[in-house]
């Protein structure tokens, strides 16, 4: 591996956003192309941050950090990748769901899929499921994410799948759920595709259901 | 037995008569509660939940009587948007549940967003005395009976994030500790006047409080905790317990903190609120802190009380009291205020539980 990558594996796994655009720049300055430098570098660190949140050795603000270096580096790469034809991993439309403002842990759910490779469209919070609907017909989106953090909020979850299948997007789209009262259980009652109990894990869930 | 003697008891890990009892409510639960007992309206108190009235909470048997100074009163203050008076805005949203439509507030604007803002920032003034008016007349008029609490939670953490914004203040603990430390500072002096003040005033427990917890671990690292909160946590029970060595203390985190509870422990804890069980397991508690540690809450408010039947509720009480309260040392109440999809069999299987199991009946 170029040692310029490894030096933006690491900076990202530090969360130095100035660094990474620094390195970033002159690993395309140096000719490296941009699909390497997102796989090699940037997603790879991303993936090792995640492992590091799974085993306890890394907590949100971390995660945080490493996710901003890596949006900040992802800026500069975006017109090269664009230009490689790279495709996303995948698009996920992603949100908080009706009744429910609480944005923190749907925030981390989608840097760490923006870092694994997806492609976000972050509807914020209080989403109608009419919009999630909206939305995943207007992007084609292959996953929609929902955040619930309130146990009163958490039946939203379950309209807006309702709302996917009266659209007719539901056989099109998949459908992940969590938030801290959420369990696998409940995303099985409400016909949910897949649950994860954390950001990180969030990432192997959407890999798993592409 | 007096409310207050009952506390006290359960506090020095005694086995009082029953088990002690605390319940907050969402603003719309409690009227839902009112127009179920008949009861008429009163001015509501805080802390967040805003919808407690002393009335409401004496009628129910509550043991201990809460009163609150400081920023977590910035919640529910208004159904529509509105800036409290540390300059952070806030916005609710409408949920719509099988007993109603209900809000919860939220923040949205935090004035030290920019760096520029900090050093020019100034708090509200915690000497106000109109502050401490509802304090001196709980005291005054319900003392000799109920275990009065001085409320200061959102101590520190929770009140610079909402003044910086969760983002900005989590990459600041990591980025730019200095700064960190700096906005910490704000609300913990602020807290601190609050809680000194209190405790001089009389009552018998802070209630202190900084969510650091999520669902399965911790937020921040224990070691972060261990450099930018432990050690004012420790200063702020050291000169609580100056002013009245009886004085107790209990700490509020959601979620699961096992880690740091020998910290908490070693800096002069008594009480341990609120023991979210899908976080952190009762039984495990009980046996490595229980001769340590008391605990309060430990009703499940994210699954049974909403979501089980009033048999459910009814076996996780009779639970907590043979584990988790075996000996004394237990509080018991929901793990948050109680929402407004809670039905009402569940709260009075709840209520009716815990203040009709004699210890002695176990």
């Amino acid at each position: 591996m170029e040692p310029i990558i490894n030096e933006i594996y690491t900076s990202v796994m530090e969360g130095e956003a100035d660094a990474v655009k620094e390195k970033v720049q002159a690993a395309l300055d140096a000719g490296l192309a941009a699909p390497v430098i997102l796989n090699e570098g940037m997603i790879a660190a991303m993936g090792e941050v995640g492992r590091l949140f799974e085993e306890g050795e890394y907590f949100v603000p971390e995660m945080l950090i490493a996710a901003r270096a890596m949006q900040a580096g992802l800026a500069l790469l975006k017109p090269y990748l664009k230009e490689a034809d790279v495709q996303s991993a995948g698009k996920v439309v992603i949100g908080t769901v009706k009744g429910d403002l609480h944005d923190i842990g749907k925030n981390l759910v989608a840097m760490m899929l923006e870092g694994a490779g997806f492609e976000i469209i972050d509807l914020g919070t209080d989403v109608a499921p009419e919009k999630f609907v909206e939305a995943t017909r207007t992007h084609g989106a292959h996953i929609v994410a929902l955040s619930a953090l309130l146990t009163t909020t958490m039946p939203s979850m379950k309209a807006t799948i309702e709302a996917l299948i009266a659209a007719g997007l539901r056989e099109h789209v998949k459908v992940m759920i969590g938030g801290a009262p959420i369990t696998q259980e409940y995303a099985s009652q409400i016909g949910a595709d897949g649950f994860s109990p954390d950001a990180s894990r969030a990432v192997a869930t959407a890999k798993s259901l592409i | 037995m007096k409310h207050r003697d009952r506390v006290l008891m359960a506090l020095n890990h005694e086995t009082p008569d029953r088990c002690p009892l605390q319940i907050s409510f969402t603003p719309e639960f409690a009227s839902r509660l009112k127009a179920e007992m008949n009861m008429g309206g009163s001015a509501l108190h805080n802390p967040h939940g805003g919808g407690n009235t002393y009335e409401l909470e004496r009628a129910l048997d509550e043991d201990l009587l809460l009163t609150s100074v400081g920023w977590a009163n910035s919640y529910y203050q208004d159904a529509d948007s509105y800036i409290d008076e540390w300059g952070i805005g806030w916005r609710s949203a409408p949920y719509d549940t099988p007993y109603g439509v209900g809000r919860y507030t939220e923040m949205v604007q935090h004035p030290l967003a920019d760096d520029r803002t900090i050093d020019s920032y100034q708090p509200p003034d915690p000497n106000r005395p109109e502050l401490y008016h509802e304090a001196e007349w709980v005291i005054r008029t319900f003392k000799d009976e109920y275990w009065i609490v001085g409320v200061t939670v959102t101590t520190m953490f929770e009140c610079a994030w909402a003044l910086r914004g969760y983002e900005r203040m989590l990459s600041d603990f990591a980025l730019n500790p200095d700064l960190a430390e700096r906005l910490l500072d704000i609300p913990y002096h602020y807290h601190l006047t609050a809680a000194r003040r209190l405790t001089q005033m009389g009552v018998d427990m802070i209630w202190i409080g900084d969510d650091v917890g999520a669902q399965h671990s911790m937020i921040i690292s224990p070691k972060m905790w261990r450099k930018f909160l432990k050690p004012r946590m420790a200063n702020f029970i050291a000169e609580l317990k100056a002013i009245n060595p009886d004085v107790k203390v209990a700490y509020h985190s959601d979620g699961n903190i096992y880690p740091i509870i020998p910290d908490l422990i070693e800096i002069g804890l008594d009480v341990l609120n609120p023991i979210q069980p899908a976080s952190m397991d009762p039984i495990k508690l009980k046996h490595d802190y229980g001769d340590k540690l008391c605990f309060w809450g430990s009703l499940d408010e994210q699954h049974t009380l909403p979501f089980g039947t009033a048999a459910d509720v009814e076996a996780e009480v009779r639970t907590r009291l043979t584990t988790l309260g075996k000996h004394g040392g237990l509080i018991l109440g929901p793990t948050h205020h109680v929402q407004l999809d809670t039905p009402l069999e569940n709260f009075w299987a709840m209520v009716h539980t815990i203040t009709q199991t004699p210890y002695a009946s176990l």
